[in-house]
């Protein structure tokens, strides 16, 4: 399931894993049943994540344009890999605040930058408390 | 949600107005849209969701139990899409007649809406195995003292249309607690040893996309990371869907693997694929035994063994 955080960190993405993925990897006894990625703003990175997903996507043609994706909330994206949410509005509103804290963990060569644990918590509480 | 079968008041509209329509089993069969017009008079809905409705019915890999016998292209387990409304046809199927019965009083309960579940239509109450469930209420009815845990055995673990068998917490689950069932295709390597062969694909998993996210996992990753690749890539060379709708109705898929790679490597890899497994999220309401005894009890005073034979009976009739 995280190995599709894996390959879009691979591609030089700037990103990191927050929900059910980042606990489970931190060793929350959590159910992971997709990989929830913070994207860090910015036309540059937007380009990456769009050209890595592209490869990577089920159906790569109902990928969002990138001129969309500048605005959206979230982008979720089939894979083989299982669904990637790219939660695109949450790196525009905490990207710093979240990559303070958050810490590179490897997963094969890759390196995967995952949010804190109290953070990933944080954030799935505002989450559910909105009904998302 | 009805007491007597467990249906919808969509489901109970699709199923009356089929027998309006004199679309009977054994009958003639009547274009889906007459029908869909017909639910509109009686209930006001929309076509386009009790389409929807219609075809769920009708669609063998969707409910245990199919409640309507369709004439037409109602779809498939891949990504063909059914035809409209104006191109299809439908009638009641014999196991309909029964709960439509069941429904109108002039036959005692029968328990569909437990044993269909649903799951397919986004919901988390998962499907039972028919005869498992039958067995249940009759034990309970002839012992009301039989144990939670005698009843939960004796319905078995939920068993979705396709065949599949959830797995996981299974005693969670019939307590009443929310539960994440995996449902896997079976994957094994062909008797040369040359290809592995996915097949007998997940409920509510498309054939098509299986074949598709298996192809795509295939797929170069980005440079720099061998150690990545090793693990994340599947070292697989062809792929070639041999899906024959008429022996493999829940697909078939060959997979020969890169030069030097063993096929139990890919075989243990495919299991990973999105699709070649799937997580359904369960939960039942009330504990799986207070659910069978309650039911049981709510309509003791009805002959429960005549419906529920019918039901039986029904189940191995075609159309």
């Amino acid at each position: 399931m995280l190995w599709g955080a894996a390959i879009v960190a691979a591609s030089g993405t700037s990103c990191l894993l927050v929900g059910s993925g980042a606990l489970w990897l931190r060793g929350e006894p959590v159910v992971v049943h997709d990989a929830d990625l913070v994207i860090e703003p910015g036309e540059p990175n937007l380009r990456r994540l769009r050209a890595v997903l592209e490869s990577m996507a089920t159906r790569p043609g109902s990928l969002p344009a990138m001129w969309r994706m500048a605005s959206m909330d979230v982008a979720t994206v089939a894979t083989s890999y299982g669904k990637i949410d790219c939660l695109l509005e949450r790196g525009r509103l905490d990207w710093r605040r979240l990559r303070e804290s958050a810490t590179v963990l490897a997963m094969a060569d890759a390196g995967v930058l995952v949010a804190a644990t109290a953070d990933t918590w944080d954030l799935r509480r505002r989450f559910k408390e909105r009904g998302e | 949600m009805s007491e007597r079968s467990g249906l919808g008041a969509v489901e109970i509209a699709v199923l009356t107005a089929l027998d309006s329509l004199g679309a009977q089993p054994g009958h003639g069969y009547v274009k889906s849209a007459r029908v869909l017009a017909a639910v509109e008079d009686a209930i006001g809905l929309m076509p386009g969701y009790a389409y929807q409705v219609l075809l769920d019915l009708a669609q063998w890999w969707t409910v245990p139990v199919t409640l309507v016998s369709g004439q037409g292209n109602f779809g498939s387990r891949g990504n063909d899409p059914p035809a409209g409304e104006r191109y299809t046809e439908a009638r009641l199927s014999t196991a309909g007649a029964v709960v439509l019965a069941a429904e109108r009083g002039a036959t005692a309960p029968v328990p569909v809406g437990l044993i269909n579940g649903n799951t397919y239509a986004g919901g988390r109450r998962p499907p039972l195995r028919p005869a498992g469930l039958i067995a249940a209420i009759r034990e309970v009815s002839r012992r009301p003292n039989v144990t939670d845990e005698d009843l939960v055995v004796i319905a078995g673990p939920p068993v979705f249309a396709t065949g599949h068998v959830g797995i996981g917490d299974l005693a969670a689950l019939a307590a009443g607690r929310e539960t994440d069932l995996r449902l896997e295709a079976d994957v094994t390597v062909s008797a040369d040893g040359r290809e592995v062969i996915v097949e007998h694909i997940p409920a509510g998993v498309s054939i098509d996309d299986v074949a598709i996210n298996i192809a795509s996992r295939a797929r170069r990753l980005p440079a720099g990371h061998p150690g990545l690749a090793q693990v994340a890539r599947l070292p697989i060379a062809d792929l070639r869907d041999l899906t024959d709708r008429s022996r493999h109705r829940n697909g078939r898929i060959a997979c020969t693997p890169d030069r030097g790679t063993p096929p139990e490597e890919v075989r243990m890899r495919l299991m990973e694929v999105d699709g070649v497994y799937t997580i359904v999220r369960a939960m039942f309401p009330r504990p799986l035994a207070a659910m069978i005894r309650d039911w049981a009890a709510a309509h003791a005073a009805e002959d429960l063994p005549a419906s529920l034979t019918a039901l039986e009976q029904a189940l191995t009739t075609t159309g």
